[in-house]
């Protein structure tokens, strides 16, 4: 088995009394304003509420994610190609990949994904998609080629946007793909129309996790499948109530600089789906999979091209390329999780 | 933006109840031919809302299409305009206007901004 999945009787052994930690307050972003408009959070349980400072950091973010995507979506599309989320590798892998190789894995990402799910048996069934932070569009042209659904993409930059509709055109699927700017947190659609909710590395830039569980389940058909991959902390132990205080500085500094306000668990996706009675929950760390990736975006940074192309883009991007490092780190001491999340609304 | 995303999009600002369709303003519509494939489209016209396809499609100037879908399989010269409104026509600049509120979401570059201010969520 490639992927470790984590078998059914470890999802009803989570502890009970962790799903009451879970109603709104407990996950939403408790910040302090520093002069920038970052957010430097602690996201631990209990007793976080939303101040009125909190709001308007809200829409701080929101335009630090729209301007750290504007920048440097432009660079990544350069050197990586379209498809900005990990790649899925065997585990233990010792062989350096081509680019061509790491692509593959990008793309197989998907497909692990999708078969995770249980979504490639009901290929027939899957008319119309939302993918949720969609970056220039990788994943949307990639589904709707591969299901000839429709899908629509939200992401919170205009320049995404814009390039993911002209690869659109330019692959000639714009009859079935569109994009859009919207927040996955108030998303323009009406209840209940997705068959497919995608949410490929968006999660993580959710101040609101519960909030952005509850969009992605309402606008989610009944019958229909959630999809979340994501980068989480590690699961908290029983009795652990947050994550330790280095723990916590690392991701800190991560935070700032990929203008992610909070990290949770695994475990804290899999208890507010639960708390929204949806079905067929499926959880599993990938961690070990996405091992090569972050070394491998290193490389190609530290490459001619790469290094030019950093010094082009400005400084969001290398402060984004200095700070990778940092990702290696967590997931090697066992902080950062790649996790992956699935569920069915019920009919 | 094409009239057949134009037909999932709402308003989703705190209060308001009716949140769709929205109306359009147009300042530039450009029309880009895209594939004509039969099965797509009575697909899709099982899902369109039809009253709010045929005012975007006005609003947009393709004033073509009849006021009600036809009941029975329908034929070409039909699915011909259908497809003409639904996917060929596009909004690259102007506004989405919310009927009950007022409120416009900007389309600029082809690419609607539905993003909400604080206070309208």
């Amino acid at each position: 088995m490639k992927a470790t999945l984590a078998p059914p009787s470890s999802l009803i052994s989570l502890p009970r009394h962790k799903v009451s930690s879970l109603r709104s307050p407990s996950l939403l972003l408790q910040s302090q304003r520093p002069s920038s408009a970052l957010m430097t959070t602690t996201a631990s349980r209990g007793s976080v509420a939303v101040t009125a400072a909190a709001t308007s950091s809200a829409e701080a973010l929101r335009e630090g994610i729209a301007e750290f995507y504007n920048e440097t979506s432009g660079l990544w599309e350069e050197i990586w190609g379209d498809h900005m989320h990990h790649g899925f590798y065997d585990p233990d892998s010792s062989v350096q990949l081509s680019d061509s190789g790491h692509r593959e894995a990008q793309i197989r990402m998907i497909e692990e994904s999708l078969r995770f799910a249980g979504v490639t048996e009901e290929e027939k069934k899957i008319k119309r998609v939302v993918d949720v932070g969609c970056g220039i569009g990788g994943s949307s042209r990639y589904i709707a080629s591969k299901f000839g659904a429709e899908c629509i993409g939200i992401t919170l930059s205009p320049v995404q946007a814009k390039r993911a509709n002209d690869l659109a055109t330019a692959q000639s699927l714009s009859h079935k793909v569109s994009f859009q700017v919207a927040d996955a947190l108030d998303q323009p659609f009406e209840d209940g129309i997705f068959d497919l909710v995608w949410s490929m590395e968006s999660g993580e830039h959710m101040p609101d996790k519960a909030k952005f569980v509850k969009e992605l389940v309402r606008v989610t058909a009944p019958g229909g499948r959630i999809i979340i991959v994501t980068w989480c902390h590690r699961n908290l132990s029983q009795g652990e109530e947050s994550l330790q205080p280095w723990e916590q500085n690392l991701l800190d500094r991560i935070c700032k600089t990929f203008y992610l306000p909070a990290w949770c668990s695994t475990s804290d996706y899999v208890e507010l789906l639960q708390s929204l009675s949806l079905q067929d929950i499926k959880c599993a760390d990938w961690s070990e999979n996405v091992a090569p990736f972050w070394p491998a975006v290193i490389r190609t940074a530290l490459t001619w091209k790469g290094l030019v192309s950093l010094l082009r883009s400005g400084m969001k991007s290398i402060k984004g390329a200095l700070t990778m490092p940092l990702m290696i780190e967590g997931y090697k001491k066992g902080v950062i999780k790649f996790g992956i999340i699935t569920c069915q609304k019920p009919l | 933006m094409r009239l057949i995303v134009h037909n999932m999009l709402t308003c989703n600002i705190k209060g308001v109840i009716n949140k769709f369709p929205l109306r359009i303003e147009a300042e530039k519509v450009i029309k880009k031919e895209v594939d004509f494939n039969p099965d797509f489209l009575r697909h899709m016209l099982a899902k369109i809302e039809w009253k709010a396809l045929v005012d975007g499609a006005r609003s947009m100037g393709y004033t073509e299409l009849p006021d009600h879908a036809p009941a029975l399989e329908s034929d070409e010269p039909f699915l011909r305009k259908f497809h003409h409104a639904l996917l060929e026509l596009n909004l690259e600049e102007g506004s989405l206007v919310c009927q009950e509120s007022g409120r416009k979401f900007p389309v600029e570059k082809r690419v609607p901004n539905m993003l909400l201010h604080e206070d309208e969520v």
